[in-house]
């Protein structure tokens, strides 16, 4: 039976899998995302972004006197926050920006002590904000927030370490165990700190939007979360007027400046969109607080972390910033990739696959230089578990053969000219000289557009095999 | 350039196998000859395509809505296709016009652009990808990645594929 033939063949193709895989699992590798597999567990492009950027102001060359006027900064802000006396209304306030002091605090240890040991008050106003654990020195806190803060406790302890031990040499061991574990307390800090801010937030909030109290407890653990809960925190919280938007530390003054501005403006309004695909936009006061306009803020947050998934899916478009122009590269990126199929599938056509002795040949040549063994578990895809069509292909085509009229032909012949050959070129890295063997080809018959007369070059392509034709 | 990556589960080696596997069949079927037409070849080509199409949909078992809009539209004649799709297509708040021209059969769908100045953009994408046409963007865009992650995979087995046998 043709059947039988045809699933037998392919034991000895079958080993075309290794050879593929060898020779394009290294571009394949990007793609094999678990991600994908998980349905778009969406932790992973949070928890690399949120370590990139917590790590980038390590990377980024801050000078010292620089990392001085942003430690002061913030921690000035810190220090009007507190001693207003006014816990309630700055607790949302006085949550976020100490995650970032305890990043900023661990990453600038790394590269320089004396200054903070210069500043007497700077480092006792750092050590104050930063020893929480070690009890309520500073009247600005509340029990929760110190509950709060000991859930990050082994994170400041450490600081405080540091801290108090300013002018020993072993700051630089505690120096060194903060920047080996810096990245994760960090972002383990602003995990649990959110999930306690949402326990707090709650616990103060009287409003009606009961609804919501379950959710984030159940998605404390959740990073992604954060952006619904921030929203909600946000909402619920209509007593102070700072917008704060996750950024790296030496922007962090300017991006607070301005996000404070655009908080006043958008008081009045019921609901805006984000200037820009920010990773994160945090704690957004004076918003509404209608479920519409969070569910409208939690889908443009979903939409613009597909968005920057996507970005790193297509290649060179790590510059291209805004929608509509990341959707334009998406849409010619997809477009190349449909017709470098179509193009494939028409190479594949015509070149006559003299199979069943030079595969076998090639494959164990190709085999042999650059690869190893195969592995016997490609032979159980055959007998993998149950497709769910129980694919038959030779049942599936012969219909799609009589239905496909003759109409299609000059369709055909338009899109093709609608090739973007130089696409290909760009998007592609194939072998240059068969590709533009067959580009030719391509374009001869296209011209021809299907006449009686054959394209010459095709006749050293094709191997005289078989010259019986069924038809 | 290991061992490791020879996952025989991926979807680059389940779409490799059935894909030579129908490769194989078609070319058992009709063997090319020095003298064929090119409307053979041209049917050669489609039958080709819409293998690879396939196999890619199966690999990857129809989780996704490209994947079953690809292998509805390549089973499903062309006729019953378009009643169909008007049945499906009047179930959507959208203006719509329908031509046939496209060599797939593919409806295409004008929409209302709503949602700011990506109305013509979201419209295009949803043409391309298949089964896009009834899915918000949010869907869209996870849709459009994995499509993109299954077409480069496509690409690149069907190039080697063709490299391999030229290389006779």
């Amino acid at each position: 039976m043709e059947k039988d033939e045809a699933l037998t063949a392919p034991r000895q193709p079958a080993w075309n899998t290794e050879v593929l895989n060898c020779a394009t699992e290294k571009v394949g590798n990007h793609f094999r995302n678990p991600n994908w597999d998980n349905s778009m567990d969406q932790s992973d492009p949070f928890e690399s972004a949120l370590s990139s950027m917590v790590s980038s102001p390590a990377a980024s060359n801050v000078p010292v006197s620089g990392e001085n006027v942003i430690m002061r900064e913030l921690i000035g802000k810190l220090g009007n926050i507190c001693n207003s006396g006014d816990a309630s209304c700055y607790t949302t306030p006085l949550n976020s920006p100490p995650s970032f002091d305890f990043s900023m605090v661990n990453l600038l240890n790394r590269s320089t002590l004396t200054p903070f040991s210069a500043d007497p008050g700077f480092a006792e106003r750092a050590a104050r904000f930063s020893c929480f654990g070690s009890g309520g020195n500073s009247g600005g806190f509340n029990d929760p927030l110190m509950d709060s803060f000991n859930l990050s406790g082994n994170q400041s302890i450490n600081v405080n370490g540091s801290q108090s031990n300013k002018n020993s040499g072993s700051d630089k061991k505690n120096s060194g165990v903060l920047r080996s574990s810096s990245p994760e307390n960090a972002e383990s800090g602003v995990s649990k700190e959110e999930s306690s801010v949402s326990q707090q937030i709650q616990s103060q909030n009287d409003s009606g939007t009961r609804k919501r109290k379950s959710t984030p407890r159940g998605k404390a653990k959740e990073i992604p979360s954060p952006a619904a809960v921030d929203a909600k925190v946000a909402s619920e919280n209509d007593e102070s007027n700072s917008k704060r938007s996750r950024r790296d530390g030496a922007p962090a003054g300017n991006g607070n400046a301005k996000a404070s501005n655009d908080g006043n403006e958008k008081q009045s309004k019921e609901n805006s969109k984000p200037p820009k695909d920010y990773i994160h936009v945090r704690a957004r006061r004076g918003q509404a607080t209608d479920s519409h306009s969070l569910a409208e803020r939690v889908r443009r947050e979903k939409i613009s972390e597909r968005m920057k998934f996507l970005q790193d899916l297509v290649p060179g478009c790590n510059k291209v910033t805004g929608k509509a122009v990341m959707l334009d590269e998406i849409i010619n990126y997809v477009q190349s990739l449909q017709s470098q199929v179509e193009f494939l599938s028409m190479k594949l056509a015509t070149v006559n696959p003299r199979m069943d002795v030079n595969m076998e040949a090639l494959l164990s040549k190709e085999m042999f230089e650059s690869r190893g063994p195969l592995p016997h578990g490609v032979y159980s895809i055959d007998s993998s578990p149950a497709f769910p069509y129980g694919y038959q292909p030779q049942q599936g085509l012969p219909p799609l053969n009589n239905g496909i009229p003759n109409t299609t032909e000059t369709p055909f012949s338009m899109k093709t000219q609608g090739f973007q050959l130089p696409s290909i070129d760009r998007f592609t890295d194939a072998h240059p000289q068969v590709g533009s063997m067959w580009e030719d080809d391509l374009q001869s018959i296209v011209q021809m557009g299907f006449a009686q007369n054959q394209p010459q070059s095709y006749q050293g392509s094709i191997p005289t095999g078989q010259v019986k034709m069924e038809l | 350039m290991d061992l490791h990556n020879l996952n025989p589960s991926s979807l680059k080696s389940r779409f490799t196998t059935r894909f030579l596997r129908a490769l194989t069949e078609i070319n058992a079927r009709k063997p090319i000859a020095s003298s064929s037409s090119p409307r053979e070849i041209f049917q050669r080509y489609r039958r080709i395509k819409d293998a690879a199409d396939t196999s890619m949909a199966y690999s990857v078992r129809s989780r996704r809505t490209w994947s079953k809009a690809t292998l509805w539209r390549l089973r499903t004649p062309s006729h019953r296709r378009r009643l169909a799709s008007f049945g499906r297509r009047s179930s959507l708040n959208k203006t719509r016009t329908t031509t046939t021209a496209s060599h797939r059969g593919a409806v295409v769908v004008q929409i209302t652009s709503r949602g700011g100045g990506l109305g013509v953009q979201l419209e295009e994408l949803r043409e391309l990808v298949p089964g896009g046409e009834a899915m918000d963007l949010c869907n869209l865009l996870d849709e459009t990645a994995h499509y993109i992650k299954c077409l480069t995979t496509q690409v690149q087995v069907m190039r080697t594929i063709a490299n391999l046998y030229s290389l006779e």
